[in-house]
Parts: C-alpha cells; structure tokens; sequence
C-alpha cells in the first residue's frame, strides 16, 4: 500500500503507552436534527412515511423498530447518502449534505468495512487525512496513536483487518470515526455482528467516549435492550412505511442498568408499542390495505 | 469488566494470528500429498499419450509429412534447438511487447469509463467492434502497412489482449466493497481518493486473472501474426516447416510454443500469489 505516515501523527510507532484518561479529543458544536414530514420511497415501496422528527444536539437518540422498517434509510437520509422523496431534513439549519460535504459526519456500520488491504494505522490515518482537508491548521488534532489508544488498540497498529476479531474490528472503527472529530454519529447497529460479552464491552467504552466527546448520536438498532443501555431517548418506529410509534426517554443514572425496574419498563412500553404497531399494520392490510 | 473483556479480545486475536492448529498441518500435508499425486497422475497421462502415438504411427507406417512420431519431433527439436531458441527469443519479445501495450490500453480505458462514466457506452462499443474483427483478416492489412518488423506483431498481440484486461478491470473497479463505498461516501471522499484506496486494490484479483487469459493469448497473437510475413520468430519457423512438409519440424515448433504459453501462465500465477500475499503480511 501508500504511505503510512500520517502528517498529523506525531509519535511515529514506538510510542509509549499513552495514558487513555488524556485524550485531546473534543468534537465542535454537537448539531440538533430536524426531520419534518420525511417520507421515501424506493422505486414503488414506500419506507418511511412522513416522520417527524426532532433531535437535540448533543443527544444520544436511539432508533429502534423491527428488521426492515426503514431505519437505515433513516440513518442514510440524515447522512445526505440518498435523499428524502418527500420533507426536509436540517442539521443546524443546513441540508444533511453540508455536514458530510465537510466530512463532519461519523458513519458507523453493523460491519466496520475498514480497508483490508491497509493497516489498522493506516486506516485511521485515511479519516484523518480526509478530515484534514477541511480542518483548520491551529485545531488540536489527537493522533492517530492516541486515537488507537483510546479504543485500546495501541498494540494493532501494524495488523491487517483480518487479523483482528470482529470486536477489535469494530473499535478500529470507532477510532476512523473520532479520528474525523465529527460532531455527528450516525450508528447503523454497529455492535450486531458481535457477540454478547465484545458488545457489551464495547457499549460500555463507546457510551464512555461520547460522554467525553459529547457528538449528537443516531444509533440504529432492533435490540430494545441495547437501546436503554445505551441512549438518552428511544424512537420506536412502526413497520414499512415507518413512521413514529413511541417516543420514550430514558431517565437513568448513567451508565444505565439494562436490568434496572425502570429500564425494564422502558423496554417494555417500546415493545408494546411495536406490537401494537404491528397489529395495526396487519389490521390495515387485511383490510385492503387501507390505513 | 470492559478491560478484561479487552484483553480476552486481543487474546483470541493473537492466537488466530499465531497459532497453527496441529490438526491443520495434517490436513494441508495431506492436501499437499494428493496435490502432488494428482500431478504424477496427470504426468502419467501425458506419457501414455506419447507411448500411444509412437506405437500407433508405427503400427499403421503413417507417413513421416503427415504425422511424426514423438521420436522424430524430438529429433527435430535436438537438431533445431539453436534455431528455435532464436525464434521464442523473437516470438517471445513481440508477444511480451503487445501484451503491454494492450494492458496499458485496456487498462486506461477502463480507468478512463470508471471516472467518467458517460463515455461507458462509446468506449466499450469501439472496443468491442474491435474485439469482433477477426485478428486472421487483420494481421495480413497490418503487414502491408506496417512491414515485415515487429510492429504488425506487436499491434495484432495488443489487439487480442486489451480486451481482457478491458472488462476484468472495469469489473474490478466496481467491485469495491458496498460498506467501504458507503463509507467513503459518508466522508464525501473525491473519486481519485476513492480510486487509489478503494477501487483500485479492490481491483487485483480481476487484474490477475484478465493477465491469465491475456498472457498466453499474446503468444497466440505473435504468432499469428508471424504467419502473414516475418523475417523471424516461431511463426515463421512453422510457416516455413509447413510450406516445406517438414512436420517434425512444425511440430517441434509448436512443442516450444506450448511450453512458453504455459511458461507465461505459470509467471502470473506466481505473480499474483506474491502480490496477494505482500498486502495480508
């Protein structure tokens, strides 16, 4: 591959162990998401339909709805990867596009699609490089050793991808992802490949660097019990075409107990309000598909 | 509860990058063993094909001019190894020297529809029609304009091998990935970033095999082109055995011409096996 020196990094390989508690990591004013009768289609299939929609900046929002409900459509229309049929959507008053044109927009998804070919280093030094591009030169930047540190991949510097398990995989790319010092994370169920005690452990370090970094956060998910663990406020979206079921918000001591009395109501208020929603939708078909 | 998990993370990383599972080594021993078993048989093959020409050509007295046996063509081959060296030197530079030049043809082109996707359609209709012409009623017109040199060899070779190279590459580029490409397009990356990081590794695989079709394609094509009037290269050796009924001779020619073919297969392979494996250490 190219060049694996990162302008930028200023502690070249044999860096000592950098004391995680120190990052220099600060995200720019988180923005505030507002989404007003967004409806889309693809081809004749309409997935979502008219949602409204507002997000606080610096919140941490979970999405939550069944497989196939449009919640990723949701995630790449906030993004400005495709665009809303019907609606507007603003960041900070701006389109979507603005954000990302600036390559202010962290993406994260259920698979860390991370380039094979170059090294955990070097993939963290492409999002910098990017990020670069559009940053002005007096911003304090981590490097991309402190970054690697910070997720506690220090010692991968040098390995490829495949060499990593799918957990470390994940933390590879949540160190690309703070490495473009986005203020917005766009989440598409990135701990779902994992399995229960790496998601576990890495929910807990990501909810620890948000709180330091503080971005706004759309996190995707069809695991209720993830949701209340890690969010703020949960948005349970109805079936295909999907619009806003329940908004419910988790007030709870951080870090949240999943198992907590009150979590568990939580979980269960969006889980009703999903199979209301479905019965709803089944009802609507059986009857001509009228709604 | 977070590091521990960490580290037993980093641990089972560790081992799947270090460990070799003994039970492994058996299996690719064995792999090896019936790999090798399987070429002895195919080798075994070929020696009974042989034996069965002789004999055959023996029993039934068929005329040396129309078929030789092994043993004559072997004969041929000790008495003219001089002579045919000279000629795969020249066949083998002419095939060498159009397999570049339609690589690098093909592989522009396809650069050029991948950053430009308007010109998709003209570019693969131009070459497609070029694909289709009959590279025997070609090769005769590219003698009387370009000589009896190498340049009619090498353009005739270039013309059979940038096709390939052609729709591999263009298949390449677009095989990124759909996760990276969405990625890349999250951090709004320009299509050069995306090319250099994305596309163009991506590509490899494609690239190799377009050189496996190509390679021995281009000895076919220097050779052809031989056939219509050269002052040199195997094509001419067998043009002349032909015209003269010196079959061992032909045959002796075609022997050589095989073997380069295979020859060239064999490079890429071992190639494409060091270039892969250069990006996973």
């Amino acid at each position: 591959m190219t060049s694996t020196t990162d302008p930028t990094d200023r502690h070249p390989m044999t860096h000592p162990t950098h004391p995680p508690t120190h990052p220099r990591i600060q995200a720019p004013t988180p923005p505030a998401l507002d989404l007003a009768g967004v409806g889309h289609r693809y081809g004749t299939t309409e997935v979502l339909d008219s949602l409204d929609l507002q997000v606080e900046a610096g919140s941490f929002v979970a999405v939550v709805g069944a497989s196939g409900c449009g919640k990723s459509t949701l995630l790449r229309l906030l993004a400005g990867l495709d665009r809303p049929t019907t609606g507007r959507i603003t960041v900070d008053g701006a389109g979507p596009d603005d954000l990302r044109r600036a390559g202010r927009v962290g993406w994260m998804a259920q698979r860390p699609a991370l380039l094979p070919w170059a090294t955990v280093r070097d993939n963290v030094a492409m999002a910098r490089r990017i990020r670069a591009a559009t940053e002005h030169p007096t911003d304090p930047v981590p490097s991309v050793v402190d970054l690697l540190t910070i997720v506690g991949l220090a010692a991968f510097a040098g390995s490829r991808p495949a060499q990593l398990s799918g957990g470390m995989q994940q933390r590879a790319a949540l160190a690309r992802t703070l490495a473009q010092d986005a203020p917005l994370w766009l989440m598409d169920e990135p701990l779902a490949a994992l399995d229960e005690l790496t998601r576990e452990a890495l929910a807990d370090d990501l909810v620890a660097i948000w709180q330091r970094v503080r971005p706004t956060v759309v996190w995707v998910t069809h695991h209720l019990g993830e949701a209340v663990a890690l969010a703020d406020r949960i948005v349970v979206l109805g079936p295909r075409p999907a619009r806003v079921v329940a908004d419910l918000t988790v007030d709870l001591d951080r870090p949240h107990d999943a198992t907590s009395p009150a979590a568990q109501a939580i979980v269960r208020d969006a889980r009703a309000a999903l199979a209301t929603a479905a019965i709803h939708a089944r009802a609507g078909v059986a009857l001509g598909g009228a709604r | 509860m977070t590091r521990q998990a960490v580290a037993a993370d980093h641990r089972a990383a560790a081992d799947r990058a270090r460990t070799i599972d003994p039970s492994a080594e058996v299996a690719v021993a064995a792999r090896r063993r019936s790999g090798r078993l399987a070429r002895l048989g195919g080798v075994a093959l070929l020696v009974c094909l042989v034996a069965a020409w002789e004999v055959g050509v023996d029993l039934a007295g068929t005329p040396v001019w129309i078929v030789p046996a092994p043993s004559d063509v072997a004969m041929a081959l000790r008495d003219g190894l001089g002579g045919l060296a000279e000629a795969a030197v020249v066949t083998l530079g002419e095939a060498v020297a159009g397999l570049v030049l339609g690589t690098a043809t093909g592989l522009s082109m396809a650069i050029a529809i991948t950053f430009f996707r308007h010109l998709e359609q003209a570019v693969l209709s131009v070459a497609l029609l070029a694909k289709s012409t009959p590279i025997i009623a070609v090769a005769p017109i590219l003698t009387i304009w370009l000589g009896f040199g190498h340049g009619p060899k090498v353009v005739v070779t270039a013309l059979l091998t940038f096709f390939p190279m052609l729709v591999n590459a263009l298949e390449g580029f677009r095989s990124v990935d759909p996760a990276i490409e969405d990625w890349f397009a999250s951090v709004d990356a320009d299509a050069v970033t995306v090319f250099r990081h994305a596309r163009w590794p991506s590509s490899w695989p494609f690239l190799f095999t377009a050189l496996k079709v190509s390679a021995p394609l281009a000895m076919i094509g220097a050779v052809v082109a031989e056939w219509m009037g050269a002052s040199g290269g195997l094509g001419r050796s067998m043009w002349l055995a032909y015209t003269n009924l010196r079959m061992p001779d032909l045959f002796a020619a075609v022997v050589v011409l095989t073997g380069l073919s295979a020859l060239t297969y064999h490079l890429v392979t071992v190639a494409e096996r060091a270039a892969l494996a250069s990006r996973r250490a």
